[in-house]
């Protein structure tokens, strides 16, 4: 008995081991060809190593070089700042706007509370790719073509962060509230003192939602962005895929470029995320 | 001649220095802020390499911003729309119609700027009698042949004319069965939009609202067509299943490829030996003809707050000097007349493109050309594959094409275009 | 109404007020103008020219439905969705299983690696896998040619081109389901199974009879979402393929952008999206009603 369940044991964290492994191998191979000398990773049989470690692809990408006189440069840096300035500015106005949107809906009563709510869950159903066009359209007429701002205004719809803080919130006892209000504070007040507290770790995972997702954005900064100065990182990407898609070293050093900061913030702060996805989506 | 055409370039630039040098002195900043270029493919990669000269001449320093090409449509579009377009950037030609229709470009201020281009260029570039455009890099396909597989049975070079040709190629197969003579693939619409040309196809009537492809001529190109596809001679296959068409050109699988100057840049980059290919240009039904090619202009944007110092670079970028430089780093072929004049460009490979091209073909000036490029090259598959026979072909065509152009129909028809 | 009801009424619309108001800027006016410029020839010619606008009622629907690529888009979503679901969602099924058994140790480890693709961007991890399935460098054929198998053009082929899109998506993606599974899976009542057990039932009978029926509500839901979201497949293709081989991977979102962007038929693009739109919404139905059949919703 006790041999089997060994076996077993074995057997089953080696299948999860190798499991894992193959996930991580295309990430990992990323970074061990984005190391590698020019060319090297096209000679066959394909190299798993680089001969040797080299940080051209990275100076290439990320440095301006002179050339003839001239000066070369692949813009990953400013895109790099303007996708973070946008994550965080997307975070931190996303935040305010919907973190006291959803305690209003969850526990502040007011005319159309019910209707309004139907509407927003209703709203789910569109994929946003149907208001892209038009939105263009309005965008144009507004002058936020090419803009910052038109890129994180449409972020800040957020429908989906109005009802995960909605539900979180719903799970504070109204009695808590209620003995304030009774105690004579004002809504402010019970808002700021009683419920962010209490929504502290909702709010760090709906942030580290918002950021991921303001980061990998990719189809609308695609489109309202035609200055290379305004790029964010995954349309740098992209725009440089298509021309250079045999230059696999320095492709893949971009793709580290726009993975990794993601990475690295993802896996500091997984519990939260972890515990966001599994307490908005299963009941009981 | 040429000496005049140089030496205005370089007066026109300095001149512009004390214009530039009092408007800098008004905006009291310590630079100009530098110029945007927009420029796609190889030509983007590269024209950093003509700025030190633009910079050093007139003290503005340039932005270049390189589009990949096979989205450049679509960001040239939506900077249009979104008044986010820079100063200064390249279209191809067969965008111009489309761009200066939605108002995107401004048109040349000056007739000396486009003074010494190559005269058929000029024709593509003008709208609406207008030019539009100052012509950049001509392209226009020769056909790029191996020497050693033609004089195996008997050739120089290939026939001008295609009963000739179709002589030669079938001595060609009948010698090396295995392989193909041409290297024409069915989703390269280039050939055979030049095989229409070089057959006098008009393809649109009616002030370009109309499809004309049941014509004579036209059936006369489509059986061309066809027939090289019917005797083997090319391949029934899409560019996905011949991956590397240089490789299969240098190994003899192909002997003839009709193509334009970015291949001499390939054969060059993979070590090709030169003895083994050269160029002459490509057939017609009675003799070489009229073709066009993918051809490259600058463009001024109708939004741009520094006209004097946009066009001032358009000027510099296709002088002759900067279109030599080009030459030497890309390969590019230039627009400029004078530059071919330059030793440099006095290599046997590059006669049959400056031969062919004193006869340009542009396309029809509709926005809807590239769609009808595409249906072309639709029922001419359909017709090599069997699936419909020429007169079926064509005459499906002119119906879908009459389709696309339904739009542009009912504007002509209300008077509100030309 | 009362003082302090009064003052609740105005915190609230405070509160929501701004959020509701974008919501509306970019979100319903744009769903509803999307609803009018289908049924208008919104094409480059307006763009020149706005009196060049005309309405044409369902003229742009009849011409997407004899527009060839079209139904190719069509087809080609439909092949990922109908592939690429029972692939994702037994990916995520399968792991979640084997990191359920209680053999396994160091979990947390597992499952936040197993995540991790889920997190990166599509754009990026697109370069990678294009690099990955290069016919004569990539890592996948110098794997598979260890074994004997000659190489594959996945991306260049248009038989395989899909295949290796829905490879590199399940990669993508089953961590999130992974997650899901996880979850429900530690819902299953412990008692019903010990008592199967006891009873002599085989791993897969207990499957079948215990943890199937616990998980199936959060199944059928994970599946339907994901056809929801195959559907709107683009970065893959914009990035890897371009549409191609031969249009085998346009899919309705890439054939819908390039109709609208590269081409300027703003109409039909909103046609486009308008389908878009009725085919998610029959599924969300479908949703509802698997949802209250099984007393989930």
């Amino acid at each position: 008995m006790a041999v089997t369940s060994r076996a077993r044991a074995v057997v089953a964290n080696a299948a999860v081991a190798l499991l894992t492994l193959l996930t991580i191998a295309p990430l990992g191979y990323m970074v061990v060809v984005s190391f590698m000398p020019r060319g090297e990773s096209g000679m066959l049989p394909t190299p798993l190593w680089p001969s040797r470690w080299s940080l051209e692809n990275y100076h290439e990408l990320l440095v301006r070089r002179l050339i003839d006189g001239a000066w070369f440069d692949y813009r990953i840096v400013p895109a790099l700042w303007n996708s973070l300035g946008i994550a965080a500015l997307s975070t931190g106005l996303g935040l305010l706007l919907t973190v006291p949107a959803g305690y209003a809906f969850a526990k502040l009563r007011f005319r159309g509370r019910e209707r309004l709510l139907k509407l927003l869950i209703a709203s789910l159903v569109v994929p946003g790719q149907v208001a892209m066009l038009p939105l263009f359209l309005i965008f144009k007429e507004l002058g936020l073509v090419n803009s910052y701002a038109g890129v994180i205004l449409p972020s800040l719809a957020g429908i989906f962060a109005i009802l995960f803080v909605r539900q979180a919130t719903l799970a504070i006892p109204d009695e808590m509230i209620d003995a304030a209000r009774l105690d004579g504070a004002g809504e402010m007040r019970i808002f700021a003192r009683i419920v962010l507290p209490l929504l502290a770790p909702i709010t760090v995972t709906l942030a580290l939602f918002m950021f991921l997702g303001s980061w990998n954005d990719f189809l609308w900064p695609l489109i309202i962005l035609a200055d290379q100065q305004r790029y964010t990182l995954p349309v740098a990407v992209a725009a440089i895929a298509r021309e250079h898609a045999a230059d696999a070293e320095l492709m893949m050093a971009a793709a580290v470029v726009t993975t990794l900061p993601v990475l690295l913030l993802f896996l500091s702060l997984q519990r939260y995320y972890m515990r966001g996805l599994l307490g908005g989506s299963v009941k009981g | 001649m040429e000496g005049d055409a140089r030496g205005w370039t370089r007066r026109s630039t300095l001149a512009l220095l004390p214009a530039i040098g009092v408007a800098a002195c008004a905006r009291s900043v310590a630079a100009p802020a530098p110029l945007r270029l927009w420029a796609m493919s190889w030509e983007g990669d590269y024209s950093p390499l003509l700025m030190p000269a633009f910079t050093a001449a007139t003290g503005i320093a340039v932005e270049v911003q390189s589009l990949p090409t096979t989205a450049s449509h679509e960001k040239l579009l939506i900077a249009t729309a979104g008044g986010a377009l820079p100063d200064v950037f390249m279209l191809f030609n067969g965008w111009l119609t489309e761009f200066a229709t939605i108002g995107a470009i401004a048109p040349v201020p000056d007739p000396s700027i486009v003074a010494g281009m190559f005269p058929g260029m000029l024709d593509a570039t003008r709208v609406g009698g207008r030019d539009y455009a100052v012509p950049w890099s001509v392209a226009p396909q020769v056909n790029f042949y191996r020497r050693d597989l033609l004089a195996a049975v008997g050739y120089d070079a290939p026939p001008g004319d295609w009963p000739a040709l179709r002589t030669m190629a079938l001595k060609l197969k009948r010698r090396r069965p295995d392989d193909f003579v041409f290297l024409m693939l069915l989703n390269w619409p280039t050939a055979l939009i030049n095989i229409l040309s070089q057959a006098g196809v008009r393809p649109l009537r009616d002030h370009d609202t109309r499809a004309n492809f049941s014509t004579p001529e036209g059936q006369e190109a489509f059986a061309w067509y066809a027939s090289i596809f019917a005797d083997g001679l090319a391949p029934k296959a899409l560019s996905t299943e011949v991956q590397d068409p240089v490789a299969a050109f240098a190994q003899g699988y192909f002997a003839i490829w009709p193509s334009g100057p970015v291949t001499l840049r390939d054969l060059a980059q993979r070590n090709v030996p030169k003895h083994l290919w050269s160029t002459a240009r490509c057939a017609g039904p009675r003799g070489p003809g009229a073709l066009s090619g993918e051809s490259a202009s600058l463009c001024v944007a109708a939004t741009t707050g520094r006209p004097a110092e946009a066009w001032a670079l358009v000027r510099h970028l296709t002088s002759v000097e900067s279109e030599l430089h080009f030459q030497r780093a890309i390969g590019n072929l230039p627009a400029n007349l004078h530059a071919w004049a330059s030793p440099q460009l006095d290599q046997p490979v590059l006669a049959a493109f400056a031969d062919q091209m004193r006869y340009p073909a542009p396309g029809p000036k509709v926005i809807e050309w590239e769609q009808i490029q595409l249906q072309v090259q639709f029922a001419a598959e359909r017709v090599v594959r069997g699936v419909e026979t020429i007169p079926q072909a064509l005459a499906g065509l002119d119906t879908r094409v009459d389709r696309i152009l339904a739009k542009r129909r009912a504007l002509v028809e209300a008077g509100k275009l030309a | 109404m009362s003082a302090r009801a009064a003052a609740q009424e105005r915190t609230a619309w405070l509160f929501s007020a701004p959020v509701l108001a974008i919501i509306l800027l970019v979100f319903v006016l744009p769903t509803a103008l999307a609803m009018a410029l289908s049924v208008t020839d919104y094409s480059i010619y307006a763009l020149a020219d706005w009196d060049n606008l005309r309405f044409v009622g369902l003229g742009n629907f009849v011409d997407l439905f004899t527009t060839p690529l079209f139904w190719r888009a069509l087809g080609n979503t439909a092949l990922f969705a109908v592939l690429g679901v029972p692939m994702a969602i037994g990916a995520s099924l399968f792991t979640a299983l084997l990191l359920d058994d209680v053999t396994v140790r160091w979990k947390p480890l597992w499952r936040v690696l197993l995540f991790a693709p889920y997190v990166t961007s599509i754009v990026a991890t697109a370069v990678v896998w294009r690099f990955l399935f290069n016919e004569r460098s990539g890592l996948i054929n110098r794997l598979i040619g260890a074994v004997g198998i000659p190489p594959i053009d996945w991306l260049g082929d248009p038989h395989t081109s899909i295949p290796a899109i829905l490879i590199f998506v399940t990669w993508k993606i089953f961590g999130y389901n992974m997650i899901v599974f996880t979850a429900a899976l530690s819902a299953v009542p412990g008692d019903l199974m010990e008592a199967a057990r006891l009873d002599g039932a085989g791993r897969w009978s207990r499957f079948r009879h215990v943890t199937l029926p616990a998980i199936g509500p959060t199944l059928l839901l994970a599946a339907v979402m994901s056809v929801a979201g195959f559907l709107q497949i683009f970065a893959e293709p914009y990035v890897m393929t371009l549409g191609g081989p031969a249009q085998s991977t346009t899919t309705i979102l890439f054939f819908m952008f390039e109709e609208g962007f590269k081409w300027w038929n703003l109409g039909q693009a909103s046609a486009v999206a308008f389908i878009l739109f009725l085919m998610i919404l029959a599924l969300t139905l479908i949703q509802t009603r698997v949802g209250k059949r099984y007393e989930w919703l």
